[in-house]
């Protein structure tokens, strides 16, 4: 099935190239929106170096075959995108950039790229939900102190998409990192504790915690509405080298649970204790879960009982930030990965085959690779 | 007063002499290379500023600076800030946590002196002097009686700059004394382009406040025997500006320097003995809203040389140089202590009077790994004499290598015990051309240069935790660089013009480790820098102007994204007025004349035209 998808995606960017000889352009779908980075390609976001303020948006269209870095800067400049690219997202025509050390989110045309406005007031924002075209959850740390290295409570941002304006915070736990939309409720993993904050969407108020494995950090939706949170347990590290002690941290572990009735139903513990998990995505129709564990890519059945105990994707000793970034595209299958090597140098982004895992090709993007989104 | 800009060191004017002054200059051994020394008068008219506006202004070094009130690091010959030697009196003054100098922390007024070595010296400068080598050296004392000088400047973006100075020189003793204050708003206008539709905005986290003072004392214990006393305190509160569209999170960094040297110079038979010794203290405070770092380290450290001058032949010098390091450094988690030593002999031979070879060589000692020894070899003759013209032809070939610092070892997590030092080797042959024609004095030099650095240390991300410090590259930089002054007195005028041009290449050539950019220019670094001063004065008026050119800088290694090139104009205007005994020098300055918008490093705006006005009295 899939197979045929991306045989048909070529056969159309062939035919596209071909026809783009003959005509100026080549629309397969005459009701789509217009815009140069509207179609048929994928944003890519990169985060850029803290304090540099070099963030950056690429776009890798499948008509060309090619990718073009800057795109915001392309479109906006002199307009700087801002200092730490954390999150991107698109809503309808918007398209919404969490800048974590410019402490706002800025709204773009998700055609164009042309930006439009910004969510300003914040401190440190991480991730942003958004429910519909009125309003959206935006996750901040807070309270972060330098002698202890320990954060306070954080608070998720509640933000009237009309005015960009913040019109309510909401106090969660200790830093909130992913958040998640679904049954009505939003779903906020406190990652410097041991909770997910749930949140009724109506009511803007707290409905309960759900109580999970130590470090919740992302978050993702099956094919049957179970919620999926990954956690990284509690991670020690050796004061001679600073490598993760195994044998004293926790072990990391993905939880299900039931959105409905706020309960986990099922907890996979990792049998390493060391490394955590991280980057839950959910394949397009909801069947599998890919993850981030080891510096490797894993694949998880939904209805599975145990964790896999092969790696998906396995590049050996590869770069620190090879998996800076996890997507999978909904028309070809494929797996996005982004690999940033440092933040001093430009970043890849590999793409893989699904079902084997292999590499079948990448291209160079900005500087740390962090997220994706596809421009159907 | 006449003339500005950089006077070439004419190593080949020096005469090798048995009765000396003491202090022979180590200028003296290195034949060959490339030494220039910046003029007086050209100091003078930055004598409110720090060591970072003079050598962005008139030598090829650049420097990387994150706006008016940040720190300032030096690039050159293409390599990276831990690369350039900073010495004080002839002992290294690098802050031993980062290896490097900030050099706006280095205020004008309390330096006599200031030389630029031209690429590796190791074997002379010792760990660092890989690029070059900037040497700064106490006011020496003029003429005998007393002196005094006091100085206030006002300038745009609430800049006040005060200073004064006083002197006694006896038959025994001298005793020198300088202080400055400055006080800076820095809240020049610029446009925010952080932000839809690009507010014009005022800088407000640059302010500046610093202060310190220096004491020079000098004993003629006897005709052959002289005891100094050096001391040099400074202080400087900053804020640190972010860069646009990054949050404010309140960046301040308190750097407080103290250094205190004696200098014991003996005359006799077996030749020159000078013993120094000398107590460090570099204080560090870095904090924002996430970060709370101190850095406080105490360096201790004596160096003893012997020189032996045979005659106009040949010089010799012996020497020992010995550092105690103790840390107390946040980040490292405990006290650290460290002990480095070096020993050096350098060679200088006198053929003929047109020949003159140098030969040095030093090698460093630390508990661990000794670096590989660094040897120099060079040669200066003058080609041809003819005329007014006198053409020398000149090469060098000269190692170097940089010991680690502290953080580079020590830092928790990350510090790698293990690192191996950096070497390079620097190969470079130039022709320097003076030509005399009546009052027109013409000099040129260009030099071309190619230099390797292996084992350069780079942090990369270990782990998604931490970042370590890594033998990771093989970088080569080679480079052409040219100069040219011609000066002339006509009656009552004197004219003066520098022109300078600096190309400069640096790449990766070679990765140890991960996935790294190779032949790609490093970021940072302009591929072209070139420099146009001139002078004029006329009685008791003097004119500077100063065009200074930094070519495209990328960015990045990957050289995907770049800042464009600028050029900047200075100029400034004195008026001496004589009132009996003493003088008042009135002065004008304005830098960026032509209001030029640009940044050195992206998104971190620079001030735009400034004024600057200033009284200057002397008492001679």
């Amino acid at each position: 099935m899939k197979k045929i998808t991306r045989f048909r995606s070529y056969f159309l960017s062939a035919a596209c190239a071909f026809a783009a000889v003959a005509f100026s352009s080549c629309d397969s779908d005459n009701d789509g929106p217009a815009g140069e980075y509207a179609r048929n390609g994928v944003l890519i976001s990169n985060e850029g170096a803290m304090t540099k303020s070099n963030a950056s948006v690429s776009f890798y269209s499948h008509d060309s075959k090619s990718v073009e870095n800057e795109s915001f800067k392309k479109v906006n400049a002199p307009l700087v995108l801002g200092d730490v690219l954390q999150h991107m997202t698109k809503q309808g025509e918007k398209l919404y950039l969490v800048m974590n050390n410019s402490g706002k989110v800025l709204v773009a045309n998700a055609h164009t790229l042309k930006a439009e406005g910004e969510i300003a007031g914040l401190e440190a924002p991480r991730y942003i939900a958004v429910l519909d075209d009125n309003k959206a959850y935006v996750t901040e740390w807070l309270g972060y102190d330098p002698a202890t290295f320990a954060y306070d409570n954080g608070r998720v941002a509640v933000v009237d998409l009309k005015t960009n304006t913040v019109t309510k915070t909401i106090t969660v736990g200790v830093q909130p990192e992913e958040l998640l939309i679904t049954a009505g409720k939003l779903f906020v993993a406190n990652s410097g504790g041991r909770s997910v904050t749930v949140i009724n969407t109506n009511t803007d108020a707290i409905e309960t915690t759900i109580t999970v494995n130590d470090g919740p950090n992302s978050l993702a939706l099956d094919r049957n509405n179970m919620l999926w949170v990954s956690s990284t347990g509690v991670k020690v590290y050796d004061p001679t080298d600073w490598s993760v002690s195994e044998e004293n941290s926790t072990p990391g572990s993905l939880a299900k649970v039931n959105p409905i009735s706020n309960t986990v139903m099922t907890t996979l513990t990792f049998s390493q204790h060391a490394p955590s998990p991280g980057r839950l995505t959910s394949a397009p129709n909801g069947d599998k879960l890919y993850y981030v564990f080891n510096n490797k890519v894993w694949v998880q059945d939904v209805n599975a009982v145990a964790l896999a105990t092969k790696p998906l994707i396995d590049r050996g000793t590869y770069v620190a930030y090879g998996f800076n970034g996890l997507g999978i595209e909904p028309a070809s299958g494929l797996i996005y990965a982004g690999k940033a090597s440092d933040y001093t140098s430009n970043g890849w982004v590999v793409r893989y085959n699904s079902q084997s895992g292999a590499a079948i090709d990448s291209f160079r993007v900005g500087i740390a690779p962090n997220g994706f989104v596809f421009q159907q | 007063m006449t003339a500005s800009a950089i006077a070439q060191q004419d190593t080949t004017l020096y005469q090798l002499r048995t009765v000396e002054i003491f202090g022979k200059p180590a200028e003296v051994f290195a034949s060959g290379s490339r030494v220039s020394t910046l003029d007086s008068s050209f100091i003078h008219t930055y004598t409110a500023g720090t060591l970072a506006d003079v050598i962005q202004a008139r030598t090829p070094v650049f420097l990387k600076t994150n706006g008016p009130s940040g720190i300032a690091v030096p690039a050159f010959r293409g390599t990276s800030p831990t690369h350039t030697a900073v010495l004080w009196n002839g002992l290294n003054i690098s802050q031993p946590a980062l290896g490097q100098s900030d050099f706006s922390l280095l205020p004008v007024s309390s330096i006599g002196n200031i030389a630029v070595q031209h690429g590796a010296a190791g074997a002379t400068y010792g760990s660092g002097a890989i690029g070059g080598a900037v040497l700064l050296s106490s006011q020496t004392q003029p003429d005998p009686g007393f002196g005094a000088e006091l100085m206030q400047e006002v300038g745009s973006f609430g800049r006040y700059f005060s200073s004064a100075n006083a002197r006694y020189s006896g038959r025994k003793v001298s005793v020198a004394l300088s202080g400055y204050r400055v006080a800076a708003e820095n809240d020049f206008a610029f446009r925010d382009y952080g932000r839809i539709g690009a507010p014009t905005r005022r800088q407000d986290q640059a302010q500046v406040a610093q202060h310190g003072f220096t004491q020079d004392v000098s004993w003629q214990l006897s005709s052959k025997t002289r005891l100094a006393l050096h001391g040099w305190y400074t202080y400087a509160n900053r804020e640190v500006p972010p860069s646009l569209g990054a949050a404010n999170t309140n960046a301040r960094q308190l750097d407080r320097n103290l250094r205190l040297m004696t200098e014991l110079n003996h005359h006799s038979n077996w030749g020159e003995t000078s013993v120094k010794a000398a107590i460090f203290n570099d204080y560090l405070r870095y904090t924002d809203n996430n970060n709370n770092s101190l850095t406080d380290i105490n360096t201790y450290q004596v160096q003893a040389e012997q020189t032996y001058t045979y005659a106009r032949r040949w010089s010799l010098r012996g020497g020992l140089n010995l550092q105690h390091f103790e840390a107390d450094v946040q980040g490292y988690g405990r006290q650290v202590t460290e002990d480095r030593a070096s020993a050096f002999l350098l060679f200088r031979y006198d053929p003929s009077q047109r020949l003159d070879l140098s030969l040095n060589l030093r090698q460093a000692f630390v508990k661990g790994y000794n670096p590989t020894p660094a040897p120099t070899l060079g040669a200066n003759w003058l080609m041809l004499q003819q005329g007014g013209h006198a053409l020398y032809l000149k090469g060098n070939v000269s190692g170097s290598y940089r010991v680690p610092t502290l953080n580079e070892r020590f830092w928790q997590p990350g510090g790698n015990p293990d690192i191996k030092p950096e070497q390079g080797w620097n190969f470079e042959t130039g022709l320097r051309h003076r030509y005399t024609l009546g009052a027109v004095l013409l000099e040129s030099e260009a030099s071309v240069y190619r230099m390797l650095v292996d084992n350069w240390i780079q942090w990369m991300p270990v782990t998604s935790s931490y970042w370590s410090p890594r033998n990771l590259q093989k970088v080569r930089s080679q480079g052409v660089e040219l100069s040219s002054r011609a000066s002339t007195a006509l009656g009552n005028w004197q004219l003066a013009a520098t022109v300078a041009y600096t190309y400069t290449s640096s790449e990766q050539v070679k990765a140890y480790e991960g996935s790294q950019e190779l032949n790609r220019q490093l970021a940072h670094i302009p591929l072209h820098k070139a420099h146009l001063g001139t002078d004029l004065s006329f009685r008791t008026w003097t004119l500077l102007g100063n065009l200074t050119y930094n070519g495209l800088r990328y960015t990045d290694n990957s050289n995907a994204n770049n800042l464009p090139a600028y050029t900047l104009l200075s100029l400034a205007v004195h008026k001496k007025f004589a009132l009996g005994q003493s003088q008042l020098v009135a002065s004008l300055r304005s830098d960026n004349v032509t209001d030029r918008a640009y940044t050195v490093l992206e998104n971190m705006p620079m001030p735009p035209r400034s004024l600057a006005a200033s009284l200057r009295f002397i008492i001679p």
